[in-house]
């Protein structure tokens, strides 16, 4: 029988009732605790207020700086309050502007660690293509202080830890939990309304916590340290993960596609069901991919494609019809793909270790989606997909050359995985190419609009429009590409795309291994305001 | 969306800037600003989510300044909240700017 302590349940006190700023503060020293673009600086969201949305004077992110038991650190505070956490322009380009300063002291001598507290429902819809740009960003800047200081996460309820910023978290050095936490790639309802009840009940509370929840992350590996709801113990617990430092590379869950890989082996997917086997052989990634290389493509796994030129090795993913993964035979990203693509990268790293002139890696890119499934969720989609973020990363700052080029859809966590951590971006001008955080009908009924309101909308509000030529004005687009055929390239096509890849590698060579050059590209001069604001407030306050 | 503005008679100004809540369904933020130049004014500007509420936020600030001259640049950021969790924040804030004078 275990006895109850009553005295300590009764003078517990809670840590995830507090607001963004005392969950921060709880965490941190008490003495010389600053905060950094805060509510009084007034840096809003640009995007909301012409939707007839009210934002919040912080837009939700709280960053804080301190220490905790003498360690210098930074606290990214989520409030899960304010638009159920999503991350927008203004409150990503605040987490890994936090981070990216952590590391530069890091490298300056002074280690400083990161705190990530992720109550989020993931990418903000309202701000949809900048929010996704934003998660990858925070997704690079914590790989970057990872390997100097630890980035800890803590996701301790209410909204969970969702979307792309799941992402993250499987990217910490170490995660922490509650049982009232949830971890996923797709919520519940989102996977509901994807794929149906049959194969997600969100209204089912015990499935959803044995999928998501902090217990079932802890045991299956996907979470480090398991607390209870107690500000005390929570910040025991993040102060042993500072305290701890810097673990070896094995020691860390986005670094293990071999782990990845036993879990694929256990979540035992349901055998095939007959499907359509149309609309395979057209896939525009796989018809691009061996348009564009010399060398005759290979299987790295049947969905993911592979052809290795002399300097440049190109990466697809593409349908497979006889998936035994029945959410991801369409081109999506699952758990097989993304274990395949880390696997690919991983190999192209290893075979050019001694090599100076690293190869390029080209990422061709035409993804309906992430894989919305329950076994994907169960497997932890999210840490399969932050292994190949990692193995992205590892690649572009050891010297690979990562260029994208977006054939045909490139959607939300899929986009993440394969496609956003390249230096340089291309896209071709065309009709199919879709550039977007979810699909347009998914949006409309998260975001509690009709399609029709959510394309007016998207005619004046830049981030939310579903056109490529309004994507390439953001900022991250390196090139619009105009062909005369995107699904059957005529030569003349293939050679336009392969002279702009050409180019963008020379450029990706010279230029910076961070993704810092997308905040100084004449796109994000004129539509990234609030970012750069962010970048140069932070960086004065952070130094004073 | 709304936005309102209001200006009420204030005797006293705040001692330091005020920051408390949240936009969060039901809740609202409230920032107090040290005022521009006389404090004998509280200048008051309100967002809300919620559209036709005019007249009822008209009557709680009122209500509130009546009993709370304090002067200053008072923004609230609403998400829905009701009279009574705005006057709360209100109090709440006023308190906060107020503090350690008797």
């Amino acid at each position: 029988m275990t006895i109850v302590d009553w005295q300590a349940v009764l003078h517990r006190r809670s840590f995830l009732e507090g607001d963004a700023l005392v969950r921060a503060r709880t965490l941190l020293d008490p003495d010389g605790v600053q905060v950094l673009c805060g509510p009084f600086d007034r840096i809003e969201s640009p995007w909301l207020e012409p939707q007839g949305i009210v934002p919040q004077s912080d837009d939700g992110v709280v960053i804080a700086r301190g220490t905790i038991d003498g360690h210098p650190v930074v606290v990214a505070s989520i409030e899960q309050g304010f638009q159920g956490g999503g991350t927008g322009e203004v409150s990503g380009a605040k987490i890994s502007q936090a981070l990216r300063l952590a590391c530069a002291d890091t490298r300056n001598g002074r280690a400083t660690a990161a705190v990530l507290l992720l109550e989020t429902g993931g990418v903000r819809l309202q701000e949809a293509n900048l929010g996704l740009n934003a998660v990858a960003e925070i997704c690079s800047a914590v790989l970057e202080l990872r390997s100097g200081a630890p980035v800890i996460g803590v996701v301790a309820g209410e909204v969970g830890c969702f979307g792309g910023m799941s992402i993250a978290a499987g990217l910490c050095t170490r995660l922490i939990v509650t049982p009232q936490a949830r971890i996923g790639l797709n919520g519940p309802a989102v996977i509901e309304q994807e794929a149906g009840v049959d194969e997600f009940d969100s209204s089912d509370r015990a499935l959803i916590w044995a999928v998501d929840g902090g217990e079932r992350r802890t045991q299956a590996g996907l979470a480090d340290t398991l607390v209870p709801d107690d500000s005390d113990q929570l910040r025991a617990a993040v102060s042993a993960a500072v305290a701890a430092g810097v673990p070896a590379a094995d020691d860390l869950r986005s670094r293990r596609p071999d782990a990845l890989a036993a879990r694929i082996a256990t979540a035992r997917p349901q055998p095939p069901a007959p499907v359509d086997v149309t609309a395979t052989n057209d896939s525009r990634g796989r018809i691009w991919l061996a348009s564009l290389a010399h060398a005759a493509p290979t299987e790295v796994a049947p969905s993911v494609l592979r052809a290795d030129d002399p300097d440049v090795t190109f990466l697809a993913v593409v349908p497979d019809p006889s998936s035994p993964f029945h959410r991801a035979r369409h081109g999506e990203v699952g758990l097989t793909e993304a274990w395949a693509l880390a696997v690919a990268i991983d190999d192209v790293v290893r075979a050019d270790a001694e090599i100076d002139a690293k190869r390029a890696i080209v990422a061709v890119v035409d993804l309906p989606s992430q894989a919305y499934g329950r076994i994907e969720e169960t497997a932890g989609l999210h840490q399969a997909i932050a292994v190949t973020v990692d193995a992205y990363h590892r690649a572009r700052t050891s010297g690979h050359p990562i260029v994208a080029v977006v054939v045909g859809a490139a959607l939300s966590g899929g986009f993440l995985a394969h496609g956003l951590q390249a230096q340089q971006i291309l896209a071709l001008d065309d009709p199919g190419v879709q550039i977007h955080a979810m699909h347009e009908s998914a949006a409309a009924r998260i975001t509690q609009r009709t399609v029709d309101e959510l394309e007016r909308l998207a005619k004046t509000i830049l981030p939310l429009s579903f056109d490529v030529r309004d994507w390439a004005q953001l900022g991250m687009c390196d090139g619009l590409l105009t062909v005369s055929d995107a699904d059957h390239p005529t030569a003349a096509d293939v050679a336009v795309v392969h002279d702009a890849i050409h180019e963008a590698i020379a450029a990706a060579r010279i230029g910076p291994r961070d993704l810092s050059n997308r905040l100084d590209s004449p796109g994000a001069v004129r539509n990234r305001k609030a970012s750069r604001t962010i970048r140069s407030t932070m960086a004065e306050q952070w130094t004073s | 969306m709304r936005t309102l503005t209001f200006h009420f008679a204030a005797s006293q100004a705040p001692a330091t800037q005020v920051h408390v809540g949240v936009v969060a369904s039901g809740d609202l933020e409230v920032l107090l600003d040290t005022p521009d130049g006389t404090p004998e004014v509280a200048e008051v500007r309100v967002r809300t989510s919620v559209d036709g509420f005019d007249t009822v936020w008209r009557e709680t600030l009122e209500r509130f300044f009546a009993h709370t001259p304090l002067g200053g640049r008072w923004q609230l950021n609403d998400f829905g909240a009701t009279p009574a969790v705005v006057t709360l924040r209100l109090r709440q804030t006023a308190e906060a700017a107020t503090e350690g004078r008797s």
